[in-house]
């Protein structure tokens, strides 16, 4: 095929469905889904980084490797407005002076806001693309990304109450699998559906007034369940609603921060970075909607992150609210998350029962 | 007869072990060395306890492990109640101290703040990534000044001016405090300064942030040092409770959780007379490799954790292949 790439995006949750669904409808190029991140993965990208970057810059360059090696020749990636925007930059420079041979479309490159800019990064990937076809798949990208949100709000909200283990996540994983495969809206649309009747008929056992903890923090580790090594799940096994209001939709899709950072103006004055109006405002929802505990992550040296931490302290403090920090690098070590987890479901549950 | 629970705290430094009566009064006790050997500390403490106590008119019902070795010895035990080592401290102080607000902890490589408002806890925060201001610091700095770490307290009273040291970290304490060494600051106004330092880094780091109430209670091995506890007095301008059993909490807090709970099963002491071997290996069934630790006895499997899905489950009661 000629000029048609074969491209892959780091891994990062599930937004590599999106990513599949959108270059091989959309842009019309080969999609090479990225390889299940594991420890030989954040390994190697943590040798080949630098000791002080942040740890999604190790897992995404782990994860790149492992892209490159599964056969794809071309790399996408994101811009960002943190470190981030300058992550693609660095990472080409690594992976070329280790030998490897690729394309890199670096999405920091074209980020002048311009329609125009963006069709021409596509466009490297697909020479013959249609610009009608993409915009069109893009539509039912943002679609897709939305629901696969929704559907992973619903699993973390219910899969610590299923009566027969397991289910909760057989369901989103078929689910998953239907979305690898679909190639129309019209069967991600179907997929979505079949998925929402499929987990509203799972049996759960959840008690009336149920332990609720929101998650803030920063973006990639905060979703991303291998970064933060299943947190999320963690919680949710032990009997506990579990939210997060962060994610694609809601920070790229949704976003107003405008209006959100007035909704925390006393909290403060000023945005902080790509994810701290978003956090703050969600830290404050979750306080004032009687929450029983928040759980903040992020990585180690996540300068935005640590600039709002102050503000979570103000916020416990008034909501009388109990926050727990956790910071993550290149460890991978469980058994120090697991003490903290449970001496915090410990505390949330004793004090729900005493208040 | 009786009932009696047990509960054992193995820390990084040391072990602890108690055992209460209903009433939670105890009944044997004992603090021990774990000298990098989880399994051979906590069968050494066994038969301290074992000593101690009245097999006639009581008998243990149930076993609490708490501690950062309390799934190796809780296997070991057979405990029917493993529990972190931070409820375990709120649980055994609060018993204690009922009206308690704020508990200090600083053990050998871990130090913790807990906030209680109405006998439960409701925030922590635990040290993170550095251990600077524990234990193992202080006895190491003793080590250098060449005096018992124990003889620490009664040293750092006798200042009158304690020396300014270097607080935030570790690595910095230690070359701020060679420098003051030669530069002829006298032994006890290091030592004192040293106290300050561990009772700021503190401060600044775990209790960062967090709104500290009396009673303040301080407890864990270092609580054992009159110099650092008239530290945090004159940091807090507070009086600070240390209770003669301050280093045992821990494994009291978990006896009294196993006690509470339902699960029932009669300790014996014969467990020290059996061998327990650990062994690690990986898994090898994904590029994850998960390092899975496996816990035999008398040579057969009891228990294994590490494995991240069901891959790497193995089979309990499997014998020992040599």
């Amino acid at each position: 095929m000629n000029g048609v790439k074969k491209v892959s995006f780091p891994s990062f949750t599930h937004y590599n469905y999106a990513f599949k669904y959108f270059m091989e409808n959309g842009v019309g190029a080969r999609y090479i889904m990225p390889p299940q991140m594991t420890l030989r993965t954040l390994d190697r990208g943590t040798k080949a980084s630098p000791d002080y970057v942040c740890t999604p810059f190790k897992t995404t360059l782990g994860s790149m490797m492992d892209c490159l090696e599964a056969g794809a020749d071309t790399i996408f990636m994101s811009m960002g407005l943190c470190r981030l925007g300058y992550y693609g930059e660095l990472q080409e420079q690594i992976l070329r002076d280790m030998g490897y041979q690729f394309d890199f479309v670096n999405l920091s490159e074209y980020s002048t806001g311009k329609r125009r800019d963006y069709i021409k990064a596509l466009k490297r990937l697909n020479p013959r693309m249609s610009v009608a076809k993409m915009m069109l798949v893009l539509a039912e990208t943002v679609k897709l990304v939305e629901q696969l949100d929704e559907a992973e709000a619903m699993y973390y909200k219910n899969c610590g109450f299923e009566k027969v283990k397991g289910s909760c996540k057989t369901a989103i994983k078929r689910y998953h699998t239907a979305v690898e495969t679909a190639t129309t809206g019209r069967e991600l649309e179907a997929a979505y559906k079949k998925f929402k009747k499929e987990f509203n008929d799972i049996e759960l056992d959840k008690p009336e007034n149920p332990l609720k903890v929101g998650v803030v923090g920063e973006f990639l580790t905060a979703q991303d369940a291998f970064s933060n090594l299943d947190v999320e799940q963690k919680l949710a096994d032990m009997g506990v609603e579990v939210y997060r209001y962060l994610n694609a939709t809601s920070r790229m899709f949704h976003y107003k921060g405008k209006n959100l950072q007035v909704e925390t103006s006393e909290y403060c004055k000023y945005d902080m970075g790509p994810t701290s109006t978003i956090n703050i405002w969600a830290a404050k929802n979750y306080a004032s909607h009687s929450f029983d505990g928040i759980v903040h992550i992020k990585s180690a040296g996540c300068t935005p992150e640590i600039d709002i931490m102050p503000v979570l302290h103000n916020i416990s403090e008034d909501y009388k609210i109990p926050v727990l920090y956790l910071t993550y690098d290149s460890q991978t070590s469980d058994t120090g998350l697991a003490t903290r987890l449970e001496a915090f479901y410990d505390m949330i549950s004793m004090r729900k029962k005493v208040l | 007869m009786k009932e009696a629970y047990l509960g054992i705290d193995i820390g990084s430094i040391s072990t602890k072990g108690v055992i209460i009566d209903e009433d939670n009064n105890i009944l044997a006790s004992s603090y021990i060395w774990t000298e990098g050997n989880p399994l051979g500390s906590a069968k050494k403490l066994l038969g301290i306890l074992e000593e101690q106590f009245d097999k006639e008119t009581y008998q243990i019902v149930a076993t609490g492990t708490t501690g950062s070795a309390r799934n190796l010895v809780g296997a070991m035990v057979g405990a029917t109640m493993v529990k972190n080592e931070i409820t375990a401290h709120a649980i055994g102080t609060t018993t204690l101290y009922p009206d308690v607000r704020t508990i200090l902890e600083i053990g050998g490589q871990d130090s913790k703040i807990i906030l209680v408002e109405n006998g439960v806890a409701i925030d922590y925060a635990m040290n993170t990534l550095c251990a600077a201001g524990t234990g193992s610091f202080l006895s190491s700095q003793a080590k250098r000044l060449g005096v018992e770490v124990e003889e620490f307290g009664d040293i750092a009273l006798k200042s009158t001016h304690p020396t300014q040291i270097a607080a935030r970290c570790t690595v910095f304490a230690e070359s701020d405090l060679v420098h003051k060494i030669q530069m002829g600051h006298p032994k006890e106004d290091i030592i004192a300064g040293l106290c300050k330092a561990v009772v700021s880094n503190y401060l600044n780091n775990v209790g960062k942030g967090k709104k500290i109430l009396s009673p303040v209670v301080f407890q864990g091995g270092v609580s054992k040092n009159i110099g650092v506890t008239a530290a945090f007095k004159e940091a807090l301008g507070c009086d600070i409770i240390v209770d003669e059993n301050g280093h045992l909490m821990g494994a009291f807090g978990v006896a009294i959780l196993a006690g509470r709970s339902s699960k029932r099963k009669v300790f014996d002491f014969s467990v020290e007379d059996m061998e327990f071997k650990t062994r690690d290996t990986n898994c090898g069934r994904c590029p994850n490799n998960c390092e899975i630790i496996c816990v035999y006895r008398d040579g057969v499997l009891i228990d294994s954790w590490g494995n991240r899905c069901d891959r790497g489950a193995i089979k309990i009661g499997t014998k020992l292949a040599n």
